[in-house]
């Protein structure tokens, strides 16, 4: 494939201001199982190239998954045509921020290779979870385990060659209680499809699904006659899974300087994070510090170099509640006088680099969780997401969780169901009076951040410890 | 892209590679563009070619699913093999999978020469026009065309053979200027179709009178939404209460609701690829021929929407429904959603209305309760008080957690007007409607 993407390449060279060409091969497996019984067990394989290039000042991008090389210079005269066609309206030459040449491989490490565990032995953990799920008013259970393994090579006319193979471990399970007009919903490791790593199969192993199972089972018949959660304002401590989500919506997405740029604003929107509030802006208590970094280990943002050829590296978005960094494109670097930080990821060769999170952290603190809680008179514990929703500047958020706990003179007590809270970004991070320590510290896998037109679905992580937030708004969904 | 020709004699290969196996197959080739501009320039410009070519093989009720986007002649034997091996090892599924019948398709889906031939050049032009004209105002734009065109076939081992070509249409755009904003969508099959003159002429007009933008307090209010509104309400709905699989399962709103009359005469909701607005699709995705469904009928909830699997499963038939191989498990969709219009005029709409909001979009709506379909989301780009009759003010935007149910409860008056929309699986034929429940929960400051 290599001498076939040069011969593209060099094809181009001459012809453009700067190209570069990738080859993303992908294969990937699937399973669910719905009480007991297998419902869908899904391999697939995807292949292709995509090129762009820069002409006179302008992008061009195509992609064809035909990789022959006939197809693949049909193509690359193509994109030439789309550059050509962009440079009709341009407000002034796209130019990219420096990048050093980069010849280089990385590989996930993994122990093993989920892709060579006994498909039996796989169905056979859902099956075991899925079951031990029904009990009482549980009617439905369902479990899901999703694998992927990914070849990239990339090649650019600056030089960079880099050869990638990223592979991912995902799964969890989830139980519905459900009773004449209502069912409650319990998720494990995490809702919306379960936690993900960039691991091989000894991840979905630790994560113990089975013994989870019961477990969860009855909370979700516990919710079914839960009284709903309260209403007013109060002090919450939330959980490392729907704090991984809050850290999403609410910092990850308004750091990206593609949005801030306006090159969002007509599908996912813009962001409060204006250029003239670098390191002027206080986004949080000085408790919160949050980083960008890829090479966070088993994150399900970690790579070796983005898919703009640039090495994975480590940013701090928010630096003792000071916000200082954004991440970025070569593109979008150069404007702001800066290198790329390297989160420029396409979800696959069909789709062009976007800027995209990749684990993006609020590093711990130095509280053990029941000092968080202990300290709280009157509050609740909310954790494992149900519904998000966040205004196109994300100010305006608003949460729900599936797990509601109250917290009275210090100790968990009763369960609530149909929780929500709301606030806006900076009062919300600037309660923030309280976070956990690295013992509780994980990192949450993403599988499913959607950004851009045509769409792409990114995969991301979020190391997050449970955390305290001071007379917060809170309520029940009818 | 490949002929109907080319496809029967590929099922022919595959039949051969499978020998007594049962099989359904579902092929979907693109071609597509897209340019996508900010600030009112051009930022990103992409174009794909690709292949979607899944084989279900059911061996004695056991099925595995395989997926791949090549037609080379080894990497398909490859993967037909791998399939069968699975399928071997697969357990029994606790109902017997039939497979389909040959059918017949009364419906063609929308197919413009115009459309498929339009160029990046085409599209940047057309961008141009937009840019200019807006600018002419002061204002930017920024938006997404997009254009492409489609074969889907689908076949199995019982001698189905469905084929269809179709093209598509898909553009939005928001203008700005400080605090001005407003916004566009359009969907169709019809390059010729898109107006940028008289989307410019509606843009501005949006534009101009959101200015100045005032505050209201969160509470329950009569909203008059359109059809972009109500659109993605409609969406959010299909997906989350007409499910066949929810149904059955007791997790969709209308579940032992069949039969009762939960709303107003004038709410008519159906899934109709007949519908004159829509862009149908002739067959679902195991080759079942599209048709018209009613969901809500004069108020009474008919019921939903049911695909092959489900429709096996609990005895049921099957609508017409049924999604692509690997989003199975998901149950089934509505791609043809179309709301019944009324009798009223959008300006006699407002003109009967004392105090009430207008509202032209929403944000990043999701679901809250199922059960009651409580959504939540924001207002944006043109959101206006209503006062004696007339848009008096532009709104802030404003976070609204309110039920469908109970949306659609209190809808008193319909538009004549309906307009085309996208929605999450298809096209959304949907009117103006005015409300008296509608809860606005907070505000935004901008």
């Amino acid at each position: 494939m290599r001498k076939i993407l040069k011969n593209t390449l060099d094809y181009l060279e001459s012809r453009v201001d700067y190209a570069d060409i990738r080859f993303v091969d992908n294969d990937r497996e699937t399973i669910e199982v719905e009480n007991g019984i297998l419902s869908a067990y899904n391999i697939s394989n995807n292949r292709g190239v995509g090129i762009r290039v820069l002409v006179n000042g302008a992008w061009g991008f195509a992609s064809t998954n035909n990789l022959n090389k006939e197809s693949l210079l049909e193509t690359a005269e193509q994109s030439l045509k789309i550059a050509m066609a962009s440079s009709l309206i341009k407000k002034e030459d796209i130019r990219l921020a420096r990048e050093e040449r980069h010849v280089d491989s990385y590989t996930t490490p993994i122990v093993m290779d989920p892709f060579k565990v006994n498909p039996e032995k796989k169905i056979e953990l859902l099956v075991r979870a899925t079951r031990r799920m029904l009990k009482d008013k549980v009617k439905k259970s369902e479990g899901i385990l999703d694998f992927y393994k990914t070849h990239k090579l990339f090649l650019s006319t600056e030089g960079s060659e880099i050869k990638q193979t990223i592979i991912e471990s995902g799964g969890g399970i989830t139980a519905h209680a459900i009773e004449e007009g209502e069912f409650q919903t319990r998720s494990y490791p995490a809702s919306f499809g379960g936690d993900y790593a960039t691991s091989g199969y000894e991840f979905i192993e630790k994560i113990k699904l089975l013994e989870n199972a019961e477990r969860i089972a009855h909370e979700a018949n516990e919710l079914l006659v839960a009284p709903p959660c309260p209403e007013g304002s109060t002090d919450i401590v939330i959980g490392g899974s729907q704090l991984a989500l809050q850290v999403h919506e609410s910092c990850g997405h308004p750091v990206e300087l593609d949005r801030v740029l306006g090159k969002e604003l007509s599908y996912a929107g813009g962001s409060f994070l204006t250029l003239d509030k670098l390191n002027h802006f206080s986004y949080g208590s000085p408790l919160v510090n949050i980083t960008a970094d890829a090479t966070l280990p088993k994150g399900l943002g970690t790579f070796g170099f983005d898919d703009e050829g640039v090495p994975a590296g480590r940013t701090f978005l928010v630096k003792r509640g000071k916000f200082t960094g954004y991440l970025t494109s070569r593109e979008d670097a150069f404007k702001l006088g800066q290198k790329s930080n390297g989160t420029a990821r396409a979800e696959s060769w069909n789709r062009i680099p976007l800027i995209r999170m990749t684990n993006i952290n609020l590093l711990p603190g130095n509280f053990n969780l029941n000092e968080l809680i202990g300290d709280i008179k009157n509050g609740l514990f909310l954790d494992y997401n149900k519904s998000w929703s966040i205004d196109d500047k994300r100010l305006n958020f608003q949460f729900g969780t599936e797990l509601a706990r109250e917290i009275k003179n210090g100790k968990l007590g009763k369960i609530f169901k149909n929780a929500i809270y709301q606030g806006i970004t900076p009062e919300f991070w600037h309660a923030c009076d309280g976070i956990s320590n690295e013992k509780y510290w994980h990192t949450w896998g993403v599988a499913n951040c959607g950004k851009g037109q045509p769409g792409q679905t990114m995969h991301v992580g979020h190391g997050t410890s449970p955390a305290r937030f001071r007379n917060i708004k809170v309520g029940a969904s009818k | 892209m490949k002929d109907i020709t080319f496809w029967k004699n590929f099922i022919k290969k595959i039949k051969k590679e499978l020998k007594v196996l049962d099989f359904e197959m579902v092929a979907i080739e693109s071609n597509s563009g897209l340019t996508r501009f900010t600030q009112s320039y051009i930022h990103q410009n992409v174009a794909e070619k690709n292949l979607d070519l899944t084989f279900k093989v059911i061996n004695k009720d056991r099925i595995s699913t395989v997926k791949l986007n090549t037609l080379d002649e080894s990497e398909v034997k490859k993967t037909v093999k791998r399939a069968i091996e699975l399928s071997e090892i697969m357990p029994v599924l606790d109902y017997h999978y039939c497979l389909l019948e040959p059918q017949i398709y009364k419906i063609k889906s929308q197919f413009s020469e115009k459309t498929e031939n339009f160029t990046p050049l085409d599209r940047a032009q057309k961008i141009v026009q937009l840019v200019e004209r807006i600018g002419q105002k002061g204002y930017e734009s920024s938006g997404a065309l997009e254009t492409g065109i489609e074969t889907l076939i689908v076949a199995n081992s019982e001698g189905v053979f469905a084929f269809d070509r179709k093209t598509t249409v898909d553009f939005n755009t928001v203008i700005t200027k400080n605090n001005s904003t407003a916004y566009h969508s359009f969907v169709s099959s019809e390059i010729n179709h898109l107006n940028i003159k008289r989307i410019c002429d509606e843009l501005l007009n949006t534009a101009f009178r959101n200015l100045n933008q005032v505050e209201i307090q969160p509470g329950n209010y009569t909203v008059i939404l359109s059809p972009e509104a109500v659109a993605e309400i409609l969406s959010e709905t299909g997906y989350a209460g007409f499910d066949g699989k929810l149904i059955m399962e007791k997790k969709s709103f209308i579940s032992g609701k069949q039969g009762k009359k939960l709303f107003p005469e004038s709410i008519t909701i159906s899934d109709d690829p007949f519908d004159k607005l829509t862009m149908p699709i002739p067959f679902d995705f195991v080759g079942y021929p599209r048709g018209k469904v009613d969901l809500i009928k004069n108020g009474v909830i008919v019921d939903g929407v049911y695909d092959h699997l489900t429709a096996l499963k609990y005895n049921k038939n099957c609508t017409g429904n049924t999604l692509p191989p690997e989003s199975a498990s998901m149950g089934a969709a509505s791609f043809n959603i179309a709301m019944k219009q009324g009798e009223d005029q959008l300006e006699d709409m407002i003109l009967n209305t004392e105090k009430g909001v207008y509202i032209n979009r929403f944000h990043y709506v999701n679901m809250l309760n199922p059960m009651s379909i409580e959504l939540t989301g924001m207002t944006k780009d043109g959101t206006f008080l209503i006062e004696n009759g007339q848009l008096t003010k532009a709104i802030k935007n404003m976070r609204f957690n309110t039920s469908v149910v109970d949306l659609l409860k209190s809808v008193d008056m319909i538009s004549r007007e309906r307009q085309t929309k996208p929605g999450f699986v298809g096209p959304v034929v949907a009117p103006y409607i005015r409300t008296n429940h509608f809860i606005f929960s907070s505000k935004t400051n901008f």
